[in-house]
């Protein structure tokens, strides 16, 4: 795999290819703005990009408009958008149309090399990856007559994972079940909630969003 | 009640002693005497009683009208040259003698009126030639009047009886008589032109009946100076009749003076009428009385600040006084010595000035009360400024601190925890040491956890990086209750209206779910008429007090500072509405 790394943070952008490259993935290119970074997808597109959301000048939403042109520019570019902050309307912004092939996690996730590697070669391989604490942050809201209530706990587990981009196997993973209990979890919360059931891992993520937000 | 005592600041020119003004005006009663007795012994005069009565006719009214301008505006030199006309006419007199002296004197003089008439009535009103033409026809009028005359009296012109005849050559002498009236005719009717030019280049609302009179008085006057200096060059049959209506018309010229004079006196009523006005309206727009009061619609009032050291409009904003010959002319009230305010008025207005003292010492009160709000205003300004001051420099310095913590500990940590992980990849082995470096990150993702909390109580990066609309999302997302929000095509807006409405709509929907105990609130952000109106409602428990809670204080603060309106609504039992109205054009 081949990714190009945009970070102003020298210490953190050589520790984010050291950690790439240590999984045997080919860093092509350590951009310090999201101007470089455009130009150098340009030349040459990799499978990924891992952009940080503050990038100069500004330090404001270069990195984030980068990511979104890159979207719109190179679909078959993977974007892994990195940021201090998560914030559920970026989140939103960012899967405005379609959650494939593309990621928003916390900076601190790097720290978590598997996991952040996995998300890597998700987001690479047009699935998806939203940081857990997005669905946590959106699951505490509270509404009457809310159908989440109808979730038994485990479900609750299994949308939380859903809505981070999770696949099957990897929610049979993580909670230490077989792929077919999971499916099957999977499926009872869409009737549940009412969500008509999608193909796609992505495509699920962005159907738990927007219930969520609805 | 306190004295007024409204001082004009331009120091004048002190007053003529009435000594001497009294001495003018038995001059002049006792030269309309000596005419008498001259007219008496010449037995050459055409109609010598009309020509007496004439002469006085028009002497008298110049003379006691230059008094009375003299003593009443001391600044202008318009009265002593009335007075000097006045005198001139009864110097020219003299000629009727035959003593050969005063009959030179007489002589001499003969024309010097005419020159002087047209001095006097292009000086009118200030005493001043307004313009180089004005002054270059006054000085070819002496030149003709006096050195001409000369010359005619050195070739031993007019008669025998004077003394400065050298050679005797009548004809030349008649050759220069006729281009010297001629060159005084041309003036006269120069400035018959020159003094309407004049007139209609003042503002309309100068043009006031009064000046009119006058200005119609002084040209025809040297209309009919015109016609008898033809008269006299042509030596046409009716120059004697003429001579006499041009006496006669000219007496009317100081007479309609002295009318302007006390029509200006008259309008010592408007100060009668001020003062009813103010007695009936305590909070009087004065600026507009006075102006009425003086009859220039273009006075401005200030009022001086002592504790600013500086002038100020009735609404606190800093005024200048204008600059010395700008046009504008100033009076400064004074109350008990000092300096309270100051009238600023058209210059031309300055030719009356106790009218103007008599009307600042009638808005006396009205003035000082008009200082006193003026100081508030102005006071109310000051604070607003400093208050937007202080709430711009706390954003500034929050926004600061936010970047420090973002690019410095939240990276090095975050860089200290990639590290640590990439450590546990490579140390295989030993479980011990895995169990110590998953505790180390746990606690790094704790301080980074604690980080995220107070860089973003610090400052909403979110909302200057992306937008109000993408915050406000974030902020209903996080929010434990349920959120109904409107905030559809909200354009970007300058960052301190975005943050402020964001404060607002999170500190709201902190109260809502903290103390109002509420189920539901609806957010409704939308910019209308140039205005960011942000409105929170919960159905909670009200009773929400913007005075005791601190968290809804600094949000009016915050607003307040942005020239905009926090209000809320909290009746108890009836939710709160919290409805904040920021301009933002």
């Amino acid at each position: 795999m081949r990714v190009a790394i945009a970070e102003d943070s020298v210490l953190l952008r050589e520790g984010v290819a050291q950690l790439l490259t240590d999984a045997d993935i080919e860093v092509t290119a350590r951009c310090g703005t999201a101007d470089e970074l455009l130009t150098r997808v340009g030349i040459d597109p990799p499978d990924a990009v891992i952009v940080d959301i503050r990038l100069p000048p500004t330090h404001t939403d270069e990195g984030m408009r980068a990511a979104l042109t890159i979207r719109r520019q190179y679909p078959d570019v993977g974007v892994l958008v990195l940021s201090q902050y998560v914030e559920v309307g970026l989140a939103m912004q960012l899967l405005a149309d379609s959650a494939e092939g593309v990621g928003y996690l916390l900076k601190d996730r790097v720290s978590e090399v598997k996991e952040f590697v996995a998300a890597l070669h998700r987001v690479a391989n047009g699935g998806s990856a939203l940081d857990p604490t997005i669905v946590s942050t959106m699951l505490k809201r509270h509404r009457s007559s809310d159908p989440l209530d109808s979730l038994t706990p485990r479900e609750r587990e299994v949308l939380e994972l859903m809505a981070t981009g999770a696949s099957n196997a990897g929610i049979a993973e993580s909670m230490v079940i077989t792929q077919r209990a999971a499916e099957k979890y999977v499926s009872t919360i869409f009737t549940k909630l009412g969500i008509p059931a999608t193909g796609s891992e992505s495509r699920r993520v962005l159907a738990v969003l927007l219930f969520l937000r609805a | 009640m306190a004295a007024v005592l409204p001082l004009s600041q331009e120091r004048h020119r002190a007053a003529p002693k009435p000594a001497l003004l009294w001495i003018l005006g038995f001059a002049a009663v006792a030269s309309c005497a000596v005419t008498v007795g001259l007219a008496s012994v010449n037995e050459e005069l055409y109609q010598p009683a009309l020509r007496v009565l004439l002469v006085s006719w028009i002497t008298l009214p110049f003379i006691f009208g230059g008094i009375v301008a003299w003593r009443r505006r001391p600044d202008s030199a318009f009265g002593p040259l009335m007075i000097l006309a006045g005198f001139a006419t009864q110097l020219s007199i003299l000629q009727w003698s035959d003593q050969p002296f005063l009959n030179t004197i007489g002589q001499l003089c003969d024309l010097l009126v005419a020159a002087l008439w047209l001095h006097v009535f292009l000086a009118y009103p200030s005493g001043r030639l307004a313009g180089r033409p004005e002054q270059v026809v006054v000085i070819i009028g002496y030149v003709a009047a006096v050195g001409l005359q000369v010359v005619i009296l050195l070739l031993g012109g007019f008669n025998d009886r004077h003394l400065l005849t050298v050679v005797s050559k009548q004809t030349a002498a008649e050759a220069v008589q006729n281009v010297q009236l001629l060159t005084l005719t041309a003036l006269a009717l120069i400035g018959v032109v020159l003094l309407w030019r004049r007139w209609w280049s003042l503002p309309r609302w100068q043009r006031r009946r009064p000046a009119q009179i006058v200005i119609n008085c002084f040209s025809l006057s040297l209309v009919m100076l015109a016609a008898l200096l033809i008269a006299g060059a042509f030596q046409l049959p009716g120059f004697e009749i003429i001579r006499l209506a041009t006496f006669a018309v000219a007496g009317l010229a100081p007479i309609a003076f002295l009318a302007g004079l006390l029509d200006a006196r008259l309008a010592k009523g408007g100060v009668g009428q001020l003062m009813v006005q103010l007695r009936a309206d305590p909070a009087p727009d004065l600026r507009e009385l006075l102006a009425q009061a003086l009859r220039d619609p273009t006075l401005s009032l200030i009022y001086w600040l002592p504790q600013y050291g500086s002038w100020a409009d009735q609404d606190g904003n800093s005024a200048t006084l204008p600059e010395p010959n700008s046009g504008r002319r100033v009076t400064l009230v004074r109350q008990n010595g000092e300096q309270i305010a100051a009238l600023v008025y058209d210059a031309t207005l300055g030719e009356e000035p106790e009218l103007v003292e008599a009307v600042s010492a009638a808005a006396g009160i009205a003035l000082e009360n008009g200082r006193l709000e003026a100081e508030l205003r102005a006071r109310l300004q000051e604070l607003h400024g400093s208050r937007t001051r202080v709430v711009e420099a706390q954003q500034n310095e929050r926004r600061r601190l936010e970047r420090d913590l973002h690019d410095g500990a939240q990276q090095r940590l975050v860089a200290l925890a990639l590290e640590l992980g990439l450590l546990a990849e490579q140390a295989n082995a030993d479980p011990a040491t895995q169990t110590r470096l998953k505790r180390a990150r746990g606690e790094i993702a704790e301080s980074l956890s604690e980080l995220r909390d107070l860089a973003r109580g610090l400052h909403p990066a979110v909302v200057s990086g992306h937008g109000l609309a993408v915050a406000l999302e974030s902020l209903v997302a996080a929010a434990p209750l349920e959120v109904e929000l409107k905030a559809d095509e909200l354009p970007r807006l300058p960052e301190q209206f975005e943050v402020a409405a964001y404060y607002v709509v999170s500190e709201s929907l902190t109260n809502a779910a903290k103390h109002a105990q509420a189920s539901r609130v609806s957010v409704e952000v939308r910019v209308a008429d140039d205005t960011l109106i942000v409105e929170i409602v919960d159905d909670g428990i009200g009773g929400a007090d913007s005075e005791r809670g601190t968290g809804l204080r600094g949000l009016a603060d915050r607003v307040e500072a942005l020239n905009g309106r926090l209000r809320i609504w909290s009746a108890p039992g009836s939710g709160t509405r919290v409805r904040a109205e920021i301009p933002c054009g």
